[in-house]
């Protein structure tokens, strides 16, 4: 089968060929015999760019012809990884480019290694995103991102000895062949100020924003092609410039050094996108940017839609915005502030046109990550936007006690402002207040959503609340990240599955098919030896492809619990070396992940992962029975080489703490099989796969919680009753592995043993390793572990983010394809 | 800062020529707009045809224009390109200032 629909004749090869050459010579101006790999890999963008342009000019006639409703999808984040590979396959082109390639004597592989991921996302929020445009252009629904062309991405890890170090990560976003810059359409931001108030013509208080600076945004569209090429929607990503751009006779007239300096200043804006868990550091920065992001976006859709319509009284029916998680958030007082002050509607009718055109999408339970914004810094920041947030939740409050009067202390917990000193605004309240719809991101998260994170609004506002589960692009993740299962799926079941990934349901029948394990085992088996050179390239860790491949692959958080991974693979560690136990499967355990620069218990882990791999990789009593390894630097285009090649997915996330999750749906959309807690997405895996092809393992939520509150938990009990864990945790506490840094691992330990391990791992401990020790045993019977995998990977229809848009699209949005 | 302006029966008006009304030209137009108004020119009105962008600056010099004009006088601005009009709605200054698309209806205006 060709990947994907073949659109070109074979004339097509030759106009491919013909415009390689043209951009190799008049695009980066050498002769094709002098072009390096990445000279090459600009061209082949740019021949695939000139396509993707002509789609893209033809979807917007369709859609301005029709007078579609369009949704934007506002996201601080979008992970979107390399992009020739998916323009290829999406255009129904890569085989024609890569024939056309090698007929040239270059090999496409090679081509497409030069491209730099564009990581402009933390995880799994960001590549949600990406995932989303992807399905809605291979929907036809007219879909856009919105973010921030940040000049420094997600920073670029390292290890030394053992540390994590950050890098900066310039992915090139000025000379990056996929963006187009929209210089004409660029926008005036207002920020920072004071008000003043003064009587307007009627004799009414009339508050005036005054001695703002000015900040423009200049978007640069990214296409985004659908399968089959024939709609390409784009992500409008904004960079920050001053406003000399917007007229240069600043720097003609004024001060010139304070012009470059004003410049430098304003441009910071988008300069780097912060990692998770450490926007406290530059609070005043990360909240610009998130109105930087907020106010183009606002002010872009606003200008777009009044191209083609007179008024902004049916906006809402034209226009959806999913404000991907609260980084957005401003959104409800920005469209608010630009209906009332710039287009002079009334409040009403404004908060009407607010509300039926936002929706937000909740993504943490975790209290620590609810962003909340000191009212001092908004003030500064945004002063007229702070009067706006009070007014509407004033007029919320209103209604609050008209529904429960004399509930004080329900308006307290309700109030978008928090009192306290200083006072703060509560971006989520503020989200759920401006929205017409609030959603999870699984069954479990939006339950809990609904009934411990904000139970008085889901009590004053039932209909708002709904669930999307999240899923994953098969496209990227299925068929181009593995070629060699695709390849297999489509000769089995035909390539429909591409587009539906309900068909693959199709595989159950061959589930006890001895021939059809054995095709898959060797596809998995040939993935996994192409994950063995990378690790031994980039870890220098040479590992054996017959061991199963126990994989955790995701950013370092506590909750995650890659701490509860390690503490197993001591275990097994000690019970080779000390109990003389050979190991029920030989195993390598493979993580790869980023933590926050500054979350020093994450940093750590990174450590005790490195160190304990460092000790257990040259023991020579482990005898090729353990291998511990960590790929550095985790990205989009990494995952996609481990995750064909996993065979067990670590979902061990404290119940009650994961959203969701999306890596544990491309694990299993691949072939690797689930270990993991009652949490996130895991449980709708559980009720897809069938509780025989999972391991689930655990504390429920409701157990935890039950623990929790009654203060019933001591990890004290688990490490005295329980030799194995005394065992593990006297291993990080001593100096096993940390001999040159006596103490190294003791605030691992204290955290657990002595303030309260929070995250319950030693009380999951046991539960973890007897269902480790079940998988290992299923693995050593591949006839076994090969029904389990077709099961999975037959299962998977749910967790296509086709699915997951077309709700959206449905119960959201109210966004139709337009073919 | 380049101003011109002239008298149409009790009404004066007043062009300005500069292309930038920011920082830098705010101090010297509110220093020429206080001159008129001191002089004894209560209706004014402020034709910004030729303006193509203002700042933070450049409105709140015009503001302070306008309370001095308060009293016995008034302040009409007409003219305004889109963008700059644009600014002033940002600001909930279009609110404040009696603003005219021609000059003609301005001068009307101010005469009545």
């Amino acid at each position: 089968m060709k990947k994907g629909k073949v659109k070109d004749s074979t004339n097509g090869l030759r106009d491919f060929q013909n415009s390689v050459r043209h951009h190799v010579r008049y695009s980066g101006g050498k002769a094709l015999d002098q072009a390096s790999k990445g000279d090459l890999y600009e061209a082949v963008a740019l021949a695939v760019r000139d396509r993707l342009i002509d789609g893209m000019l033809e979807t917007d006639e369709r859609y301005k012809r029709q007078d579609a409703k369009r949704l934007y999808y506002l996201s601080l984040e979008f992970l979107m990884g390399r992009a020739l590979g998916n323009n290829l396959y999406n255009l129904g082109v890569f085989d024609l480019a890569k024939d056309a390639l090698t007929d040239m004597g270059v090999d496409i592989e090679e081509v497409r290694d030069s491209e730099i991921d564009a990581a402009l996302g933390n995880g799994g929020l960001g590549r949600l995103a990406a995932c989303f445009l992807d399905s809605m252009a291979t929907l036809g629904m007219p879909g856009y991102g919105y973010g921030i062309n940040y000049e420094f991405g997600l920073f670029r890890q390292e290890i030394d000895n053992g540390c994590q170090k950050e890098k900066p990560d310039h992915w090139h976003s000025e000379e990056t062949p996929w963006l187009i810059q929209r210089r004409s359409e660029a926008c005036i931001v207002p920020v920072y100020g004071r008000i003043e108030h003064y009587q307007d013509k009627s004799g009414n208080d009339n508050p005036m924003w005054m001695d703002w600076k000015i900040l423009i945004g200049v978007p640069h569209d990214m296409p985004v092609a659908g399968y089959g090429g024939n709609t390409v929607n784009y992500l409008r990503l904004f960079s920050a410039r001053s406003s000399d751009e917007f007229d240069m006779q600043i720097f003609n007239e004024g001060d010139y050094f304070k012009a470059v300096q004003q410049k430098m200043s304003s441009e910071t804006i988008s300069k780097v996108l912060y990692p998770s868990d450490s926007v406290e550091a530059g609070k005043e920065l990360r909240l610009v940017q998130e109105y930087f992001l907020v106010a183009c976006s606002v002010r872009d859709i606003i200008r777009r839609y009044l191209a083609n319509h007179d008024t902004l009284e049916a906006f809402a029916d034209k226009v959806a915005i999913q404000l991907n998680d609260t980084h957005p958030a401003l959104a409800v007082a920005e469209l608010m502030r630009t209906l009332i002050d710039e287009h002079d509607m009334e409040w009403e009718g404004a908060w009407e046109i607010t509300k039926a055109t936002l929706g937000y999408t909740n993504h943490t339970l975790l209290p620590e990550a609810l962003e909340k914004w000191p009212v001092p810094l908004l003030e500064h920041v945004l002063p007229r936007h702070l009067q706006i947030i009070y007014e509407i939740n004033r007029r919320f409050l209103q209604q609050v006690s008209a529904r429960w009067p004399d509930d004080g202390d329900r308006l307290a917990r309700m109030s978008i402002i928090e009192e306290g000193e200083p006072k703060q605004v509560r971006m989520a309240y503020l989200s759920i207040v401006g929205s017409h719809s609030v959603n999870g991101v699984a069954e479990l998260h939006s339950e809990l959503v609904k009934t411990t994170l904000i139970p008085d609004f889901y009590q004053l506002w039932p209909e708002r609340f709904n669930n999307k589960t999240n899923g994953v692009t098969q496209r990227r993740w299925l068929l181009k990240s593995n070629p060699l299962l695709s390849e297999l799926i489509t000769e089995t079941i035909g390539d429909a599955w591409i587009t539906d990934l309900d068909r693959v349901r199709q595989l159950e029948e061959y589930a006890d098919d001895e021939a059809f394990k054995k095709q898959f085992l060797e596809i998995k088996r040939a993935n996994k030896e192409r994950l063995a050179q990378i690790i031994l390239d980039t870890a220098r860790v040479e590992v054996n492809p017959d061991t199963l491949f126990d994989t955790q692959i995701k950013r370092l958080h506590e909750y995650k619990r890659q701490l509860l991974n390690v503490m197993y693979i001591i275990h097994q560690y000690m019970s080779l070396i000390e109990d003389q136990k050979q190991l029920t499967a030989p195993k390598t355990y493979i993580f790869a992940g980023k933590a926050a620069p500054g979350y020093f218990m994450a940093k750590l882990i990174i450590r005790l992962i490195c160190s304990v791999g460092e000790v257990i990789n040259r023991d020579p009593r482990v005898n090729g029975q353990m291998k511990v390894v960590l790929v550095p630097d985790y990205r989009v285009s990494l995952a996609e080489a481990i995750i064909p090649a996993a065979d067990l997915s670590e979902q061990i996330s404290t119940a009650g703490m994961e959203a969701s999750g999306t890596g544990n749906m491309k694990l299993a959309m691949n072939g690797a099989l689930t270990i993991g807690t009652l949490d996130g997405a895991n449980i709708e895996i559980l009720e897809e796969v069938g509780d025989e092809n999972i391991y689930i393992f655990g504390l429920t939520v409701e157990q935890i919680q039950e623990m929790r509150n009654g203060g019933a938990y001591n990890p004290w009990d688990y490490y005295n009753q329980n030799p194995n864990i005394k065992r593990v945790m006297e291993s990080i506490g001593s100096d096993i592995f940390c001999p040159n840094e006596t103490g190294l691992f003791k605030p691992i330990y204290d955290n657990i043993l002595h303030q309260g391990d929070y995250y319950f791992h030693l009380a999951d401990f046991q539960s973890y390793l007897e269902t480790q020790e079940i998988a290992s045993r299923d693995y050593n019977d591949p006839s076994v572990w090969a029904k389990k995998v077709i099961l999975n990977v037959a299962r998977m229809g749910k967790f296509s983010s086709d699915r997951t848009i077309s709700e959206y699209a449905r119960e959201i949005w109210d966004l139709r394809p337009v073919v | 800062m380049q101003v011109e302006d002239r008298k149409e029966g009790d009404v004066l008006v007043v062009k300005v020529l500069n292309k930038r009304l920011d920082a830098q030209a705010a101090n010297d137009f509110k220093e020429k707009m206080t001159e008129y108004i001191n002089n004894g020119s209560p209706l004014i009105v402020l034709n910004m045809s030729d303006v193509d962008f203002v700042d933070s600056s450049g409105l709140g010099a015009m503001v302070s224009v306008l309370k001095l004009s308060g009293g016995d006088g008034q302040l009409a601005v007409c003219g305004t390109t889109e963008r700059v009009a644009r600014m002033f709605k940002l600001t909930r200054m279009n609110k404040v200032f009696s603003m005219f698309e021609e000059e003609s209806e301005a001068i009307d205006a101010l005469s009545q």
